[in-house]
This record gives structure tokens, C-alpha cells and sequence, in this order.
């Protein structure tokens, strides 16, 4: 029987999701090897053992096989990337280690933006003696200014074969606006090392400002060789056992393309899980009617947040990991470290809970793994929110004890309160913080959470998701069938997707008409990035409907922030740029408030966009699942520390689609356990996802 | 429930810390707004601004992450509201303000502030504060070095109402542009200011309707009080004494004069005074700083020195006194020109204050690996302004200079182009950003060999650039610094100085953007001023290293092998300065150990002398990783790592080192008042510290510590 399978490889556990022809769905984990192949081809045999088949006749059933991966994320944050040499323009050789000063401040917290003792802890991805100066110049508008010396360039070229590099990275200066230098260096470099893995800066990321785009292509040359050999050895395994359908890798902007596609650009794929995540919840989306969807996942250590507005996942522009900022379209995803390793403590008479965490080990003072500090965890154990008998399965006991004294000593004293007060102030501390940044994610970029449906993710989400999808004002939470494999789901089930884009620019003054050869150039831009664009899709196999939105960056002229506009009209001409302006002013207003934007400045037009969508054909679904099974009563804190209320514990693995509770309630998954508070309720629909809603 | 003590209602400690957490999630939506709307690359690069709620007396109760100077200035605004009988801050006003008589650092620092109202009174303010390119006056960028009165500097505007129950007061706003050269570039910034006010406000209310404004106002308190509890509980952990240092800046728009900042700053217990009374007399030119100035240079260094983990307010200011009397250099009186402070005279006070904070913590166990030399001791100016290549009206304020060196600490190498301490996430442009939106054809943007202070831990080099005009055919450029005499960026315990700043110009000499290399270099002086820049002239500029740290012969010879290869350091400074004798890939370890040798008994040839501290002694101190203090007898000692003894009964240290000139090297350029001494142990040659004072003064003792307060100082460390 046909088989769809999405796998996703995390740090810890190698995650499977797979549904059959007829809409049967399964979800599987088995931890993470260092060669990360066999774990992925482990929990395909454990999904093959549980289907009563034998691994050759799985691989063979499957007609779609979506892939999403930390590798690439690992290698640069463990420093184990390919040895890679960087070749520039003369003058500008220690562009790395200037950058643009603020070299990996994103994502920064409070404490690691302060503390300047902490400034810079990541060197450059190549350091300078692996960079060359090519004795050349090119100016803004692409004239050459200074011509390509062959000969000059061989003699620096030398250096790269004493060097023993295994990938080259190319980045001169406006090799947007006139790539012939580069060009001719990647015929240089062939010469010398035919084996190298070559990659040119214009082509992997064409926009204007050299640090973003030397970064990204650096950190893409270093990843190339290491990410093309591991997905080629799993494609062939896979394709050796009998599969016949091409490997289908996550993007970062959340497209899936065959590796052949993508395996020359792994820089593209290095945020395919957190990316798989989204994904996954926009598909579910999708499927309920929901355009509007904030997804939101806690772990152990980190509570991840994404914005699916309209039907698509917000992109941000640039990501910064082990010392290279990343300038390749990503589905934004912000963290903050709130998670139920999150340690609490008490200073100064103050109460704080995270960003420190336990992690896995020794992890929270229950595990009884040597933790001392009480955690998010510990807290809602005490508050009767986990069972200390039936944690992920019961294959866990926690050690309910041990976690009240920790909780006592370290908070309740302290603060002078009784211990199941402090663990409910510790509860009530990181779900605020998790409403902030839900909060953030949405009204900083002119949306109104209220707006929006919530899914809680991952393994401490949906018990806590009522505290915050309350705290936002939110009527209720979704949690999705897959909610522990999010990001396998979102693999199997991801769309096609290419994302092309190019430096393009045209400067407009206030109420002037903008100059005629320009707009010419940014209609002639469009065309080419969405010609790409579909191009690209279609050497990927799409077949029927194929999208393309185009896009152009826009901002006031002198600002440095822009705002991605979507182009209507066929042509780009004085009238779209107008209609563009208004657009442009409208969500600006929106954003910033009214006033805010001053047409009066000019508007500037820096960059074009693609986006190519090819369907894939959906996994059939089916009703399935069973009653929910009634497992006594336990008495849980929500609201008022001083008074738990009776609450009433089901079991399930999968809910029927009539199953219907009242809160106050708990649905304990295997792993996971979904908090329905007092006046709430909560049902499931067809495809096995539990509804919550709450009483505001 | 017990949580902190403030007089106000009590707030269980939960709905504080969700409070806090709050107010700091919308001071940070306040700068967002902020940098999205803003124009100027003061604003959207350097983050030379200043977003933050305060309680209705002008105290800031958080801040975001930005140019530290500024933290104090809007409250001086709000305070100015409240002073004047005839204004009524009303809901949905907003008031503007910027003269540094009132409490701005300079004109061009624009604020902007609005009261936020609860059940009819006001309970907090929403404030934010950004420079802006151009407010009027007798040059371009309202900062001229030939303006001798505050008069011909910037548009001043006290306190005036520029949003009135909610709407623009068009008329006014009409006026304040009108002074400026770049009157869409600064209507874009004061719509970014509205935008914050309204952020912050609309956030604020919802806060109030969720939790009450008492509790709100009880909560920015607390903020507030535990802030200076925490400081001041690590203020205790740290030794009594006074540390005095001095720092300098040249020329003063008139002429090439030296001026000094002289900072002694007592430590006792909990409270720090910084006393400023031996500072130089206000200076004719524009390089004067404001009391509000001198208020923003001290806070500049306090926050991140002190309280690098402690949230930004009010109370960490709260620990520290300032005394200075009127008419300095950093309190000049009406109508000083003040029109540079920013980089030049509140700089230097920041400087002084981060050296004196740095001594302080590194007599301490606890903190000494935190004790840093001195980061990017000024920033020079490169300001261009005409008609660009678009043929529009243009200024741009290139923030290059910000890429100066990152000093070393106590125990580990600064940074390559790190910049100043100041800001906690400063930017530049890419060089193809600014050859696309400004007038500009770099020829290189690098680091500068050499230019990082040497030292055991070497201070972080420098930027350097060279720039040519490309699409146009004239500008007009505005070039100044200080520093290019003044070796600012002090080393610590032994560590070189970072480089001194260099302009140089070559007219003429780029020809179709290429560089030819007979052209004529003019060396310029700190302060050009205003030049005409003609397509084909060359401007070069190499800003200030980092300062190092610990005597450079200890260096790791592996880490000066690594410099060289990197250029970083020059073959000739890993001889000379760190003694290390290099072959084709690697160093000689043996050449290098009887160098090393050598260089060190060259230091003190003929005032050689044995160790002199007894055994056994008991260590009830450090400064730095050189110095212990030991108890000999009943009595305290000073003593070298080789054994000498330096002071008795004192931490005078200096009276018992061998004084000697130091040579400046090729990199550090001192001003004809300037002269630099070096320090070595007289047991070991060891270099103790590396002085730039006064010619024929004695470089003053900068440690002085109460030596009773040292036990029990020592004892909270542990």
C-alpha cells in the first residue's frame, strides 16, 4: 500500500511520520546515531516491524519520502564543516571579522546583550589566513572598474592548494550587479581543484551588502561537501532497499525539493526542522479552514514560536548560527529558553524562571538524575498537572517528593509562601513569558493575536497552552494529532517550494515619477526571479498547478528596515509602482500606527522575490482513533494555589473524532499531557486533533 | 507576602516579575518602532538612541539596549515639563526637547516624551531620545569646529509642546524643520518618535487595565530599588579606595590645546563618588560637555561596567555621586559651544570612568578577569553632505569610526573592530550599502596591523578605510576627532595603548576609482574641519586599537605567531615588542626565551635588584594578576610576582617600580603636552603599567586603596 513518510532528525530522537494510502496514521522516534543515516533507517524499520512488513517491501510503498535535518545546524555549531577558503575583492579581505560589527546579536537575551564580557564568542566560519584577495573591482552600477588579472589570481590561487581546502567560497564585491569576476574565478579554481566544492556568491545569495552574502556563502561552502555526502549515502541505502520516489528535502522558507535540487545548497535546508514545525502546522491549517495560525512548541529548554498569517508561514531574511549570519529566506521562528527544564529561583526577593535550563541531564530535581534546581517541570508536577506514575508513558517515575523539597528551599522560603504556591508563581512567571513573546511575534508585526488560532507543539505545550492562550485572550488551543512529531508531519505533508531571489533597485523622490529605464529593470527583475523560480519547480517534478507570488523589498528611502510587497499586475510599470507605494504606506500604517509613515521621504525599491509553490498530492485521511479512557481523579492547581480543584484524568493514544469532555480535565498522550481547565472543554475532529477551548 | 520593600502598595511577586518582564517586552517594541520608521543611520546602524519608561520624576525604570550616554537625558526633559509653571502635560500631549542647557547631550540628540495617564493623573512617562544628522546651525551636521557660542551651533528647543492631545502640531513641527539641511530625513525621525510614544502608551494602558496603575507605579519602583540593591550588594564585595586617572582630548576646534579629564573616584561601601574638580576649564569650541553630558558619560561606563547582569535603570545611577564645579571642560556654562560632546568630551569622561571601574574590579579575585584596558577610545567623524548621485539634497554620517578595536581583559584577547563599550549592539553598513545609498567608492575597509594595544592579552585592532567620491563631482566633508594625539585607549597593568587615530588625504589621487601610488599624502590633524572633497581625493582613516593588557613578553608565542599570520601584528612590532623570534612558519622557542630575556634585563639595566619580600607572608589582596598585597609584620606590603617589594603601608605601588620614558612606537602619535612613562619591576623587569600623562608631571598613583576595608572585602568575595 502507498506510503507517505515525513521524517525529522533532532538533536535527541530521529522522528517518523507515516500515513498509508487509506488515511492511517503513525507516528515513531528512535534516538539520533552521530551518522544520523542510521537512525533515520532504525525508525523506518520499526515503522516497517509495526505495519508486519519487511523493510525492503516498506521502502518500496512509499510514494513520497520528506526529509528535515539538524545535520547542517550541528556541523557548524560543533565546528566539524569542511575546511573552505574564501576568495574577495583586494582591500576587503577581513570583511568577516569586521562584518557589520553586530555579528550574532539576533536572538541575543537580556543578560547576553549586557554583559560585554560575552561580545564576539564565535570566530568567523573561515578564518582570515583561508582568505584570499583577488586584485579586481567592480562598482555599484557593475561597471569594472579594475579588470580580472589571470595572472594575479592564479599566483593568489596557489595559496589554496597549499592550504588543502575541500570547498571554496567566492564573494566579491557587486558581483550582483555584474557577475563576470566571479565567473571566471570558479573556471580559475577548476583549473586548480577540480575536486572543490565550489559556490559564487551572486548565485546563492544575490541582494546587495557583502557580509550577509560572504556569510551565507561561506557557511554553505563549508556545509557543502558534508551535507551532499550524507544525503546521497541515505538516498542510495533508501534507493538500494527499493524505494523509487526521489529524497525531498525541508527548505528553511518550508518548501520540499528533491536533494539533486538542493544538495549543492545546503546553507537552504540548515533550519529544515524548527522550519518542518511551521509547516506542519500550516498544513493542519489548511485542512481546518485556519489562515490565521500562531504555532507555538516547548521542549525542554526552548519555547519556539511561528506565524502563519494568511496561509503563510512570515519569512524573516536572516539567520545567525555558530559565528555566520545566514542571509537566506527562513520561516521565522523566535525562541526564548522557557521550557520545563527552565530553572526558578529567587533573588534579591525577586522571582526568575529560566533562561538557564537543567536540559536532559541532570534535568529537572524529578528525574532524580542529581538535578537541585527546581524546574517548570518540577512545578507542574506539584501542581498536579503530571502524574508522577504515568510520565511519558510511565516509562519515567518521577520523584514527586524530592521536587517539593527543591521547591521549598529554594522558592517557598525564600519568598515566604507555602510550597504549592511557589510552584504555581513558577508556572504563572514562564507562562507569561511565553505569552510575551507570543504576543511580539504578532502585534510587532501588525497582527493581532485574537486574530489567530494557537497550536500547542512539543512535549510541555499543550499543558501549558491554556495559561497563556488565556493570558493573550484567546478562546482556545488546538492540539495537533502529531504534536510531539510536528516537524516529521510537516515534512510528509510540505508542498513543493523554490524561493529565487536578486538585488534590484530603483529610488523614487517624493511624488516624482519614477524614472522609466528602472522600472524597466525592476519589471525585468520580477520576471526573472519568478522565470527561475518556476523553472527550478518544475526540474523538481512539479506537476499541475504550479503558484508564483512575486515580491519586491520596499522602504522609505534612508531607511535601512523593508517591508516585503506583493506585485498584482503582470508588468511592473509607473502604475504598479504606485499602487505599490500605497501598499507599501497601508501595511507600514498598520505596523508603526497612524501617522507613522511619511510619504514625503521617498521610496526605495532594493530587492526582488520569488516564490514558487508546486501542489503535492495530500495523504488521504480518515476518521480512526478511539474512546478516551477514564483514569480516576487527581486534585490540580490552576488558579488559585490555595485551592485545587478535583480533576478528571483520560487516557488516550489517538481521540475518536466524537470524543467530547468538560474541564476540568486532563488527557494524558504518551507523550504529552493536554490541560483542560475548569469551564473549558475540549473536543476532537476528524483528523485527531483535540480542541480546546477556554473560558476567558 | 515579602518581596523587596518599597513604600508603596504590595505586589505579590508574581504579577512583579510578569510586570517587569512586560514593561521590558514593550521598551523593546518602543525601539522597533523606533529603528523601523527612523531615517538616520545614527539611529538604524549605531543605535545612538534611547527608548524607555520612567516614573513621573524623570526616573527611568527600563531601557533598551542602546548608546548608554543616553540613559539619563529624557528624564531631564520630563523634569523640565514639571519645572515650568506655565505648562500642563495633559493626556495625549508629547513634548520635544533637545538643548543640552536643559539636559540633551548636544542639539542633535532630539527627545521626544508623553505622559501616560491612569484615573486621571499621570503615573509614568514613555520617552525616547535619538540623534539626528542635521538641526540647523553654521555648518552641516549642526557640529562645527569654527562655532564659538552655543548660538551658531543647532536649533535649541527647551521644552516645547509637539503633540497636543494626540495631534501633530503641525506649525511647530514646520519650524524645526525649516532649520535643518535635511528636512525629509528628520520628519521621518520625528514620525518615528510619534510612533514610539503611541507604542509604548497603547501597551502601558493595557498593563493598567489588567493590573491597576498603583501596582504599575509600585512595580517600576521596586524595579528601580532592586537594580541599586544589587549593585550596591556588589559595590560591598569590592575593596574601599580611591582610583584616579586622567584622560585627555586635543585640539578644540580653535586651536591644538590639550584638555584633561580627571576623574578621582571614591569607593566606599556602597557609595561612589566621582569627583571631576581637577578637570580642565571650558574650552572656547565646540568640544565642551554639558552637566547632562557629564551625567551620560558617567552612566555611559556604570551600566555596563557594574551592572552588565543587573536590569538598566535609574537605581544603578542611583550609587554613584557627582562632583564637579561649573565651568569645566564636562560642566560648561552658557554659551559654551557644546556641539561635539558626544564623541569628544562625554567620550573621554566615559573613558575615565570605565578605567576607574576596571581598577576597582580588578582588585578583586571575584571580578578581576572581568577588568577590561580601554575599548575604541573616541569616535572620529566623517560627515559628507551636498547633493548626491541621485541629485537629491544628502548627509550621511558614516559610522565606520565605530569599528575601532575591542580592549583586552584581564584574561583573554579584545576583539578585531569590536568598538566602543557604549552600546551593547553597535552596526555598520556594508560598504555596498553605503556606495548605493551615499556618493561613496571605498578602496579598502580592513583591519590595521598593529593597531591592536599590545599586551599579554593583545587589545582587538582597529578598522581602516579608504574612500573616494563616485557619481558626483563635489562635496562637502566634515572631518574631526580626538584622539589622533591622544593615546585614549589606555592599556592596564602593563598593556600598549591601542593605536591613535589617523586622517590622512590624498587630492587627486583616485582616478576611475583606482588608486594611484604616487600620490601626495597630507597627514591631517585631529581636527580639519570642513573640506571640500573633489572626485578623485582621497580620505583614509585608522581609528584607535584596543588597549592591552599584562606585559606584551608574556604573550602566548603561539598567539604572536597566529597575529603575524593573520596581519595583524607586523614581524617587526612580535620582535620588538613581544619578543618573539619567528622562523618560516613558526617561532624559535629558544631564540625567543633569550630574547625575551634579554629585553627584560635591557629595562632595568643598573637598577637591578634582589627579591626582597620575606616567605611565608600572608596575601590579603591582588591587583590585577601582577600585585599582591601581603601582611609583613603589621604592616602592608605591595609585591611583584618576582618578589620585589614596591610600597609599605600603602598601594602606592609606583614609588617602589623603575621608572622609565616609553618610546611611543610607530602607531601611537602623542600631542607636544603628552609624554608616556613605563613601570618595571625592579626584580624582573616585568612591565607594571604603561602611563600617557602631562610632560614633566609624575604619572599619578591610580590605586590607592583603604587597606582596613580589605578583609572584609576579601571576605564577601569568597
Amino acid at each position: 500500500m502507498a506510503l507517505y513518510i515525513g521524517t525529522d532528525v533532532g538533536g535527541t530522537f530521529t522522528d517518523l511520520w507515516v500515513s498509508d494510502a487509506l488515511g492511517e496514521i503513525r507516528v515513531f522516534k528512535s534516538p539520533t546515531t552521530p551518522d544520523v543515516k542510521t537512525g533515520v533507517i532504525d525508525v523506518l524499520k520499526i515503522a516497517a516491524a509495526d505495519r508486519g512488513i519487511s523493510f525492503e517491501t516498506f521502502c518500496a510503498d512509499i510514494v513520497r519520502f520528506g526529509h528535515g535535518t539538524t545535520v547542517g545546524l550541528n556541523a557548524l555549531l560543533t565546528g566539524r564543516a569542511a575546511r573552505t577558503a574564501v576568495l574577495t575583492t583586494k582591500g576587503f579581505g577581513d570583511t568577516l571579522e569586521i562584518g557589520r560589527m553586530r555579528r550574532q546579536t539576533s536572538g541575543q537575551s537580556e543578560v547576553e546583550l549586557t554583559d560585554f564580557a560575552l561580545r564576539n564568542r564565535n570566530a568567523p566560519i573561515v578564518p582570515r589566513r583561508l582568505v584570499f584577495e583577488i586584485d579586481e573591482r567592480i562598482d555599484s552600477k557593475g561597471n569594472v572598474i579594475k579588470p580580472i588579472d589571470p595572472t594575479q589570481a592564479r599566483t593568489a590561487l596557489a595559496g589554496l592548494i597549499r592550504a588543502n581546502v575541500e570547498a571554496v567560497a567566492v564573494c566579491l564585491l557587486w558581483s550582483t550587479a555584474n557577475p563576470a569576476h566571479e565567473l571566471t574565478l570558479r573556471e580559475l579554481v577548476t583549473e586548480v581543484l577540480p575536486k572543490a566544492f565550489v559556490c559564487l556568491s551572486h548565485e546563492l545569495s544575490p541582494l546587495v551588502g557583502e557580509y550577509g552574502r560572504m556569510s551565507t556563502t561561506a557557511a554553505n561552502a563549508a556545509l557543502g561537501p558534508i551535507a551532499g555526502r550524507y544525503l546521497e549515502a541515505l538516498e542510495q541505502t533508501l534507493r538500494a532497499a527499493g524505494m523509487r520516489v526521489p529524497l525531498l528535502m525541508m527548505t528553511n522558507a518550508g518548501g520540499v525539493l528533491p536533494t539533486a535540487a538542493i544538495g549543492d545548497r545546503p546553507a537552504f535546508t540548515l533550519f529544515s526542522g524548527p522550519a518542518a514545525g511551521v509547516v506542519g502546522s500550516s498544513v493542519m491549517g489548511r485542512k481546518l479552514g485556519l489562515s490565521n495560525v500562531l504555532t507555538s512548541d516547548i521542549g525542554g529548554t526552548s519555547f519556539d514560536v511561528g506565524i502563519i498569517a494568511g496561509g503563510k508561514p512570515i519569512l524573516r531574511r536572516e539567520v545567525s548560527v555558530g559565528g555566520a549570519d545566514i542571509r537566506v529566506p527562513s520561516i521565522d521562528v523566535d525562541s526564548i529558553g522557557a521550557g520545563g527544564g527552565s530553572i526558578a529561583s529567587v533573588r534579591f526577593g525577586q522571582l526568575t524562571v529560566g533562561p538557564m535550563s537543567a536540559g536532559a541531564n541532570p534535568g529537572p530535581v524529578c528525574y532524580a538524575r542529581g538535578g537541585v534546581e527546581p524546574t517548570v517541570t518540577d512545578a507542574d508536577l506539584l501542581l498536579g498537572i503530571l502524574d508522577a506514575d504515568n510520565f511519558i508513558g510511565g516509562r519515567m517515575r518521577l520523584d514527586t517528593d524530592a521536587a517539593a523539597r527543591a521547591m521549598h528551599d529554594k522558592i517557598a522560603r525564600p519568598l515566604g509562601v507555602g510550597t504549592i504556591e511557589a510552584a504555581w508563581g513558577v508556572r504563572e512567571v514562564i507562562d507569561s513569558k511565553m505569552a510575551d513573546l507570543l504576543r511580539r511575534m504578532t502585534i510587532q508585526r501588525g497582527y493581532d493575536p485574537r486574530e489567530f488560532t494557537l497550536f500547542a507543539n512539543g512535549g510541555a505545550g499543550p499543558s501549558h497552552a491554556w495559561a497563556f492562550a488565556r493570558d493573550l485572550g484567546l478562546h482556545g488551543f488546538v492540539v495537533p494529532a502529531a504534536a510531539t512529531a510536528q516537524s516529521a508531519y510537516g515534512c510528509g505533508n510540505a508542498d513543493l517550494g523554490v524561493t529565487k531571489e536578486c538585488a534590484a533597485y530603483l529610488r523614487v523622490g517624493p511624488g516624482a515619477e519614477p524614472d522609466a529605464c528602472a522600472v524597466e529593470a525592476i519589471d525585468e527583475a520580477l520576471g526573472r526571479v519568478a522565470g527561475e523560480a518556476r523553472v527550478e519547480l518544475v526540474r523538481a517534478g512539479a506537476q499541475g498547478e504550479i503558484t508564483v507570488e512575486r515580491l519586491l523589498a520596499v522602504r522609505f528611502r534612508g531607511q535601512s528596515n523593508v517591508i516585503d510587497v506583493g506585485v498584482d499586475a503582470a508588468r511592473f510599470d509607473a502604475g504598479a509602482f504606485r499602487n505599490l507605494a500605497n501598499k507599501f504606506e497601508g501595511i507600514y500604517e498598520s505596523l508603526f500606527g497612524r501617522g507613522a509613515s511619511y510619504g514625503g521621504a521617498g521610496h526605495e525599491i532594493v530587492s526582488a522575490r520569488a516564490i514558487a509553490r508546486g501542489v503535492l498530492q495530500p495523504p488521504a485521511a480518515r476518521a480512526q482513533g478511539t474512546q478516551l479512557e477514564s483514569a480516576g481523579v487527581r486534585r490540580v492547581v490552576f488558579n488559585d494555589p490555595a485551592a485545587p480543584v478535583e480533576t478528571a484524568i483520560y487516557k488516550t493514544r489517538y481521540p475518536a473524532p466524537d470524543v467530547k469532555i468538560d474541564g476540568p480535565a486532563i488527557i494524558e498522550f504518551p507523550g504529552q499531557s493536554v490541560v483542560v481547565p475548569p469551564r473549558g472543554s475540549a473536543t476532537a475532529d476528524e483528523f485527531g486533533n483535540l480542541h480546546v477551548s477556554i473560558a476567558l | 507576602m515579602n518581596g523587596p520593600d518599597s513604600g508603596g502598595t504590595a505586589v505579590h511577586p508574581v504579577a512583579f516579575e510578569v510586570i517587569r518582564s512586560r514593561l521590558l517586552a514593550i521598551t523593546e517594541e518602543m525601539r522597533i518602532a523606533l529603528q523601523s520608521v527612523s531615517g538616520s543611520p545614527t539611529v538604524t546602524e549605531a543605535s545612538d538612541f534611547f527608548t524607555g519608561l520612567f516614573l513621573p520624576d524623570g526616573s527611568f525604570a527600563s531601557m533598551g539596549f542602546q548608546v548608554s550616554f543616553q540613559a539619563p537625558v529624557v528624564g531631564n526633559l520630563i523634569r523640565a515639563v514639571h519645572a515650568r509653571p506655565t505648562v500642563e502635560a495633559r493626556d495625549g500631549d508629547m513634548f520635544c526637547g533637545n538643548d543640552p542647557f536643559v539636559g540633551a547631550l548636544h542639539q542633535n540628540d532630539i527627545q521626544l516624551a508623553g505622559p501616560i495617564y491612569a484615573d486621571g493623573r499621570i503615573f509614568a512617562w514613555a520617552g525616547v531620545e535619538a540623534h539626528v544628522t542635521d538641526i540647523g546651525g553654521m555648518d552641516f551636521a549642526s557640529w562645527s569646529p569654527n562655532a564659538r557660542d552655543v548660538r551658531q551651533e543647532g536649533l535649541r528647543i527647551p521644552c516645547v509642546r509637539l503633540v497636543e492631545g494626540g495631534r501633530m502640531r503641525e506649525d511647530i513641527l514646520e519650524m524645526i524643520l525649516t532649520a535643518t539641511r535635511l528636512p525629509a530625513q528628520l520628519n521621518l525621525d520625528f514620525r518615528a518618535f510619534v510612533a514610539t510614544i503611541n507604542v509604548a502608551r497603547e501597551r502601558v494602558t493595557e498593563l493598567v487595565t489588567r493590573y491597576g496603575a498603583s501596582t504599575l507605579s509600585t512595580v517600576m519602583q521596586r524595579m528601580i530599588e532592586v537594580s541599586q540593591k544589587r549593585v550596591e550588594e556588589r559595590l560591598r564585595e569590592l575593596p574601599d579606595g580611591e582610583f584616579h586617572v586622567v584622560d585627555f582630548l586635543e585640539h578644540d576646534g580653535e586651536a591644538n590645546r590639550l584638555y584633561k579629564v580627571d576623574l578621582r573616584m571614591h569607593k566606599r561601601g556602597a557609595r561612589m563618588v566621582f569627583d571631576f574638580s581637577g578637570s580642565s576649564p571650558q574650552a572656547p569650541g565646540f568640544i565642551n560637555a554639558t552637566r547632562s553630558g557629564l551625567e551620560g558619560g558617567v552612566t555611559g561606563a556604570l551600566l555596563p561596567m557594574l551592572a552588565y547582569d543587573i536590569p538598566w535603570n535609574q537605581g544603578v545611577v542611583h550609587t554613584a555621586e557627582i562632583v564637579a564645579p561649573d565651568g569645566l571642560i564636562c560642566t560648561a556654562q552658557f554659551p559654551a559651544p557644546v556641539g561635539a560632546a558626544t564623541v569628544e568630551t562625554i567620550w573621554v569622561v566615559s573613558n575615565v570612568c570605565s578605567q576607574a571601574l576596571n581598577r576597582l574590579l580588578a582588585c578583586s579575585p571575584k571580578y578581576r578577569d572581568r577588568a577590561q584596558a580601554v575599548s575604541d577610545g573616541t569616535m572620529a567623524t566623517f560627515n559628507l553632505g551636498g547633493r548626491n548621485q541621485y541629485g537629491e539634497p544628502f548627509g550621511l554620517h558614516l559610522m565606520d569610526p565605530l569599528a575601532g578595536g575591542y580592549a583586552a581583559f584581564a584574561g583573554k584577547d579584545g576583539y578585531e573592530a569590536g568598538g566602543p563599550i557604549n552600546s551593547p549592539a553597535p552596526a555598520i553598513a556594508d560598504v555596498e550599502r553605503n556606495e548605493l545609498a551615499a556618493p561613496l567608492f571605498y578602496l579598502y575597509r580592513r583591519l590595521a596591523c598593529d593597531t591592536g594595544g599590545a599586551g599579554r592579552y593583545r587589545g582587538g585592532a582597529s578598522a581602516e578605510v579608504a574612500l573616494t567620491l563616485a557619481g558626483i563631482d563635489e562635496a562637502e566633508a566634515l572631518i574631526m576627532t580626538h584622539g589622533a594625539e591622544v593615546p585614549n585607549a589606555c592599556g592596564l597593568f602593563g598593556g600598549y595603548p591601542g593605536s591613535t587615530v589617523v586622517q590622512s588625504w590624498a587630492s587627486g589621487a583616485a582616478k576611475n576609482g583606482v588608486y594611484s601610488a604616487e600620490s601626495q599624502w597630507i597627514h591631517f590633524g585631529p581636527k580639519p574641519g570642513l573640506q571640500r572633497m573633489r572626485i578623485g581625493d582621497v580620505f583614509a582613516a585608522t581609528w584607535q586599537g584596543g588597549g592591552g593588557c599584562g606585559d606584551p613578553l608574556d604573550r602566548d608565542p603561539a598567539a604572536v605567531v597566529r597575529d603575524c599570520r593573520n596581519e595583524l601584528v607586523s614581524r617587526q612590532a612580535a620582535a620588538e615588542i613581544y619578543g618573539v623570534i619567528l622562523n618560516e612558519t613558526e617561532f624559535d622557542a629558544e631564540a625567543t626565551h633569550t630574547h625575551r630575556a634579554s629585553l627584560r634585563a635591557e629595562r632595568i639595566r643598573g637598577k637591578c635588584r634582589t627579591a626582597d619580600c620575606p616567605p611565608d607572608v600572608e596575601t590579603i589582596g591582588e591587583i590585577g594578576h601582577a600585585l599582591r598585597l601581603v601582611r609583613v609584620g603589621g604592616e602592608v606590603h605591595i609585591v611583584s610576582r618576582s618578589g620585589a617589594t614596591l610600597a609599605r603601608g600603602s598601594t602606592r605601588w609606583r614609588e617602589g617600580a623603575i621608572r622609565a620614558p616609553f618610546a611611543p612606537s610607530r602607531v601611537l602619535r602623542l600631542h607636544e603636552g603628552l609624554e608616556m612613562s613605563s613601570f618595571y619591576c625592579p626584580v624582573s623587569g616585568e612591565l607594571l603599567a604603561v602611563d600617557v600623562h602631562e610632560k614633566g608631571a609624575i604619572p599619578q598613583d591610580d590605586i590607592i586603596l583603604e587597606l582596613a576595608s580589605l578583609g572584609s572585602a576579601s571576605q564577601h568575595s569568597t
